[in-house]
């Protein structure tokens, strides 16, 4: 990759991959790997931005579908999507942040289904209905119910834990 | 009085340790670890490994004698890679940058195709080659004269009222489509058993996510 390129398009936009994959992740380890990865697709994909968007929505919808359709292999050697089994007890102790709140809430949106993680991210990066309907390819006027339902969720995870 | 999550995503991420970006070193030549990529080196070893192996056979059934087989072996193969690799072109028109929708349901669809129309592909592969197993054996020289003809020499011998069809005893015409039989039955089933056992929980995940965002859109 030219490191220019990486400097230039990819690590202004950094923090919105972090995020993410953070949220997709339950050990440094695999958090690197997913980082890499995205940097990588997007670079592989940069010729087929057609400006129809801003590039930071395009690499929102790169870093997303990497995220969703990730295969790591597990300790059993089986091979599935990481996303799908983790739990909060899994995550790793050197894998969390200072702010402990914002560790919970992580954890919370772990617990999420995938398309969950992805709406509640997005929604929380204030992204529009519009904007977060357009990344996930779906109908904007669901987008605020579900938002609401996780929300409630959410809330309901964290009950009492943060004051 | 409890915090909004908006208000600790807010705050969480303006400390320092946040949004530690991590070292990446020679990305380019990275492997990737990406599911679309692992199902392109896939394709692409097994292309190469069928096409050095029915190469190779070529050569080696004319050798031993065989070379019919050689040469269906050759030809069916070689149909087998040409479609696979249309297939495995496909793959790499698939655009990450549209939305998750169009995109798992591109990936997906491309799944679809390439089980079903490898399923077909199995049903007519095995018997074809069963069959040119047969037809090498059949034709392979016997000291003058075809093996397949020898062998039914030797079974009049030994069964001199064995019924005949074409010059061929009947119990083998039947063995032989029943095995065929079999063979088609079954060759599409192994096919996808196989593919499942490796992917299955891959698949299964792609139609939960579909099928999430689905809901969604009606």
């Amino acid at each position: 990759m030219s490191s220019d390129f990486y400097k230039t398009s990819i690590l202004p936009f950094a923090g919105i991959i972090i995020k993410l994959c953070r949220a997709y992740t339950n050990s440094q380890q695999d958090f690197e790997d997913y980082y890499q990865e995205v940097c990588l697709q997007i670079w592989r994909s940069k010729a087929n931005f057609r400006e129809e968007s801003q590039w930071s929505t395009w690499v929102y919808r790169i870093s997303l579908n990497v995220c969703l359709t990730l295969l790591k292999k597990k300790k059993n050697n089986v091979q599935h999507f990481v996303s799908d089994s983790i739990t909060v007890e899994e995550t790793e102790d050197n894998y969390a942040f200072s702010d402990e709140s914002l560790n919970l809430l992580y954890d919370a949106i772990r617990k999420l289904s995938e398309i969950d993680r992805a709406i509640i991210m997005l929604y929380l990066e204030e992204k529009s209905q519009k904007e977060i309907a357009e990344i996930i390819g779906t109908n904007p006027n669901n987008i605020g119910v579900r938002v609401k339902r996780i929300k409630i969720r959410l809330k309901k995870i964290l009950d009492g834990k943060i004051n | 009085m409890e915090r909004s999550i908006e208000n600790i995503w807010k705050e969480g991420f303006l400390k320092s340790d946040a949004l530690v970006v991590p070292k990446i070193n020679d990305l380019y030549n990275q492997k990737s670890i990406h599911i679309i990529d692992k199902f392109k080196r896939m394709f692409k070893i097994n292309l190469i490994a069928i096409v050095a192996f029915s190469f190779a056979f070529l050569v080696v059934s004319f050798f031993v004698g065989i070379p019919i087989t050689g040469i269906i072996f050759f030809v069916t193969l070689s149909v087998l890679v040409i479609i696979n690799k249309s297939l495995l072109n496909d793959l790499e028109k698939l655009d990450m940058g549209v939305s998750s929708y169009q995109y798992l349901k591109a990936f997906n669809q491309w799944i679809k195709k390439q089980i079903a129309i490898n399923k077909k592909i199995s049903r007519f592969l095995y018997p074809i080659i069963f069959m040119s197993m047969i037809l090498g054996f059949w034709f392979k020289d016997a000291e003058g004269m075809p093996l397949g003809e020898r062998l039914v020499g030797e079974i009049l011998y030994g069964f001199p009222d064995i019924y005949l069809v074409f010059g061929i005893p009947l119990i083998g015409i039947v063995v032989v489509v029943f095995i065929l039989a079999l063979l088609a039955s079954f060759g599409g089933r192994i096919y996808k058993w196989d593919l499942n056992l490796i992917y299955g929980r891959v698949f299964k995940k792609l139609e939960e996510l579909i099928t999430d965002i689905e809901s969604l859109r009606s």
